[in-house]
């Protein structure tokens, strides 16, 4: 196969009936499935489905029991495994860094590997840390000197060295605290809208797989894929009844993170003779810092970023002790307030426009 | 004080062969050991699987780590005098002090370096596979240096413990500090037991700390 081929054909990676057992356990059951090149394709579902056999299938670090997968047009077994496997960048859950390593040389692993001079490798891991936002002055610290949220970003910047088009990511995240996680979720977001290599990402929540999917891989119990499609769609129009359960009561408010709040009116703060006169919003610097009822202040809920979603917008209302959003700028200056039946109103809207129906 | 300014060069000769009879079994013994201990702790498990060993293979662990175990228990003076009957070597000769040794140290280090292996995190293991690479490179770029730490512990021991055994080869008449112990003993003369025992503490307590230094510098990707 030639390269034009390789780059023309939409798909980096390609399931064709590959099923795994594990003597009579059946962990991935006749899968077919197409990666497409460039974006980012999350498996989830439950613990036990097969999302992490699937994935480490591709770089046979598990080997299928039968069926075929393609990676860039080829069968994955057309190559000797080490040299198949330094041709993608892989991220677990606990970093796996190497403890005797300098952050710097973990990450020039595999252009080391692949025999690049320690003197161009370092130069490029350098790179990369800034790259996934790392402070070079950590180049020279060991891997048990870092948090753990600094520990992932490496284990990212390793994964891309090489220039690895594709990387294989099993639950990187799951491990950090929440606070970190939306970072790097955010981060990782970023970097792929920069880089656009083809990312396979393992999670079992659903949250995750619809804010980082471009497209999303239910995998049911018994290593069954359930539904592939965007991530909209899944939530739109469930396949059958695990994936409707498995996604959730919360599909509402998640359908809601796809649909903009431009039409929610923002309210000047002058304007303090409606429902929340007895509130009064505490500006400190141009910035919300609270409410103040009687003289009390009350710490303030989630803050509508210009530009959010309605999802968003109906968090900050619902969090506020005045049960009035506050939208501010990206700078988080306070531009006005929001009100609950704006929002309502919005989300009917939304809700309209979706099924093309006005009742 | 006399009786060791007087017989300086003697006592440095004396030390000399000790410190050889003690560095060169420790070494030999610690390079026959790595091999056996990572034969015995057989194929790593990888990351995610919960049980630790096959039951064969922990049968394998098992007869290593016993049979060498059993080695210890050999009483050294009843080796020291085995030795020329196996190797055919002169009773005096140095050569079965080095052997005799060596059989201690493999019965000391097989254990800690089957326990070293064992310390290392098979995630890390894992993930250097997944990077690319193969198995004889990951075993002296990753697992060897990772085994290090566990295996030093071990290495202490066993230097120390032999500095001690040394000594005895000199009831067999092989030289070494020991010699003074029974020279002194039928000269009747207790300024060169002393320093004797001095000699051996010192010795033992400049090795372990050099030992451990290097040690250090070995691991210091450890402190965090
Ligand atoms: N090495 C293994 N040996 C035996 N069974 C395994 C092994 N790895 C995974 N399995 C089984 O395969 C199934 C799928 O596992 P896995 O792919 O890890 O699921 P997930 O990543 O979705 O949680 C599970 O039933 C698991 O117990
Ligand atoms: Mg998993």
């Amino acid at each position: 196969m030639k390269d034009t081929d390789v780059l023309d054909s939409p798909n980096a990676i390609e399931f064709k009936s590959v099923t795994k057992k594990y003597g009579d356990v059946v962990a991935v059951d006749n899968l077919n499935l197409s990666i497409p090149r460039g974006k980012i394709t999350v498996f989830v579902g439950p613990s036990g489905c097969g999302k992490t056999t699937s994935l480490r299938m591709i770089n046979r670090m598990v080997e299928h029991t039968s069926g075929e997968i393609l990676v860039n047009g080829e069968p994955n077994t057309a190559q000797e495994p080490h040299k198949l496997r330094r041709s993608m960048g892989y991220v677990l859950q606990q970093a796996g860094l190497m403890p005797h390593r300098t952050i710097v040389d973990n990450i020039a692993t595999v252009p080391r590997l692949n025999g690049t001079s320690a003197k161009s490798a370092r130069t490029e891991a350098l790179q990369l840390m800034e790259t996934v936002g790392l402070d070079t002055s950590l180049a020279k610290r060991y891997p048990a000197q870092l948090s753990g949220g600094q520990a992932q970003r490496v284990g990212v910047a390793r994964a891309l060295a090489s220039n690895s088009s594709i990387l294989l990511m099993d639950e990187p995240f799951s491990a950090v605290d929440p606070v970190v996680r939306q970072d790097l979720q955010k981060e990782l977001l970023r970097l792929q809208s920069e880089l656009q290599r083809t990312i396979i990402f393992v999670t079992h929540d659903i949250d995750e797989a619809v804010l980082l999917g471009d497209y999303v891989a239910v995998f049911a119990v018994g290593g069954r894929l359930a539904q592939f499609g965007t991530p909209e769609e899944i939530l739109r129009e469930p396949a059958d009844d695990f994936v409707a359960s498995f996604v959730g009561r919360d599909r509402g408010m998640r359908r809601l993170t796809f649909a903009g709040a431009s039409d929610v009116k923002i309210h000047p703060l002058t304007s303090q003779h409606t429902p929340w006169q007895q509130w009064e919003l505490k500006v400190e610097d141009g910035k919300p810092a609270g409410w103040i009822i009687d003289g009390r202040t009350i710490p303030g809920g989630s803050l509508f970023v210009e530009g959010g979603t309605l999802r968003d917008a109906l968090d900050s209302v619902l969090s506020s002790p005045s049960g009035v959003g506050v939208a501010v700028d990206r700078n988080g200056k306070v531009l006005g307030l929001l009100k609950s039946e704006d929002v309502l109103a919005a989300t009917e809207a939304e809700r309209h426009r979706r099924y093309g129906v006005n009742a | 004080m006399n009786w060791l300014m007087n017989n300086l060069p003697y006592v440095g000769q004396l030390s000399a062969l000790h410190l050889l009879q003690s560095i060169i079994p420790v070494i030999a013994g610690t390079l026959i050991s790595i091999p056996i201990a990572r034969l015995a702790v057989g194929r790593r498990r990888d990351g995610r699987s919960t049980a630790g060993h096959t039951a064969g293979s922990a049968f394998k662990r098992g007869a290593v780590v016993n049979t060498a175990a059993l080695l210890y228990t050999i009483p050294s003076l009843a080796l020291f005098v085995l030795m020329p009957l196996v190797l055919g070597t002169s009773i005096t000769s140095p050569l079965n002090v080095y052997v005799a040794l060596t059989i201690y140290v493999v019965a000391m280090m097989v254990r800690s370096a089957v326990d070293a292996f064992e310390s290392v995190s098979p995630v890390t293991l894992e993930s250097a596979t997944a990077m690319g690479y193969k198995p004889v490179r990951r075993f002296w770029a990753v697992e060897l240096p990772l085994a290090v730490p566990v295996m030093l512990a071990g290495l202490r021991v066993a230097l120390v413990s032999n500095i001690s055994m040394v000594s005895v080869g000199a009831v067999i008449g092989i030289q070494s500090l020991g010699t003074l112990f029974t020279d002194g003993l039928r000269r009747n003369l207790p300024a060169e037991i002393i320093v004797g025992i001095v000699g051996t503490v010192v010795l033992a307590l400049i090795l372990d700390r050099l030992l451990a230094l290097i040690g250090a510098w070995l691991t210091r990707w450890r402190k965090a």
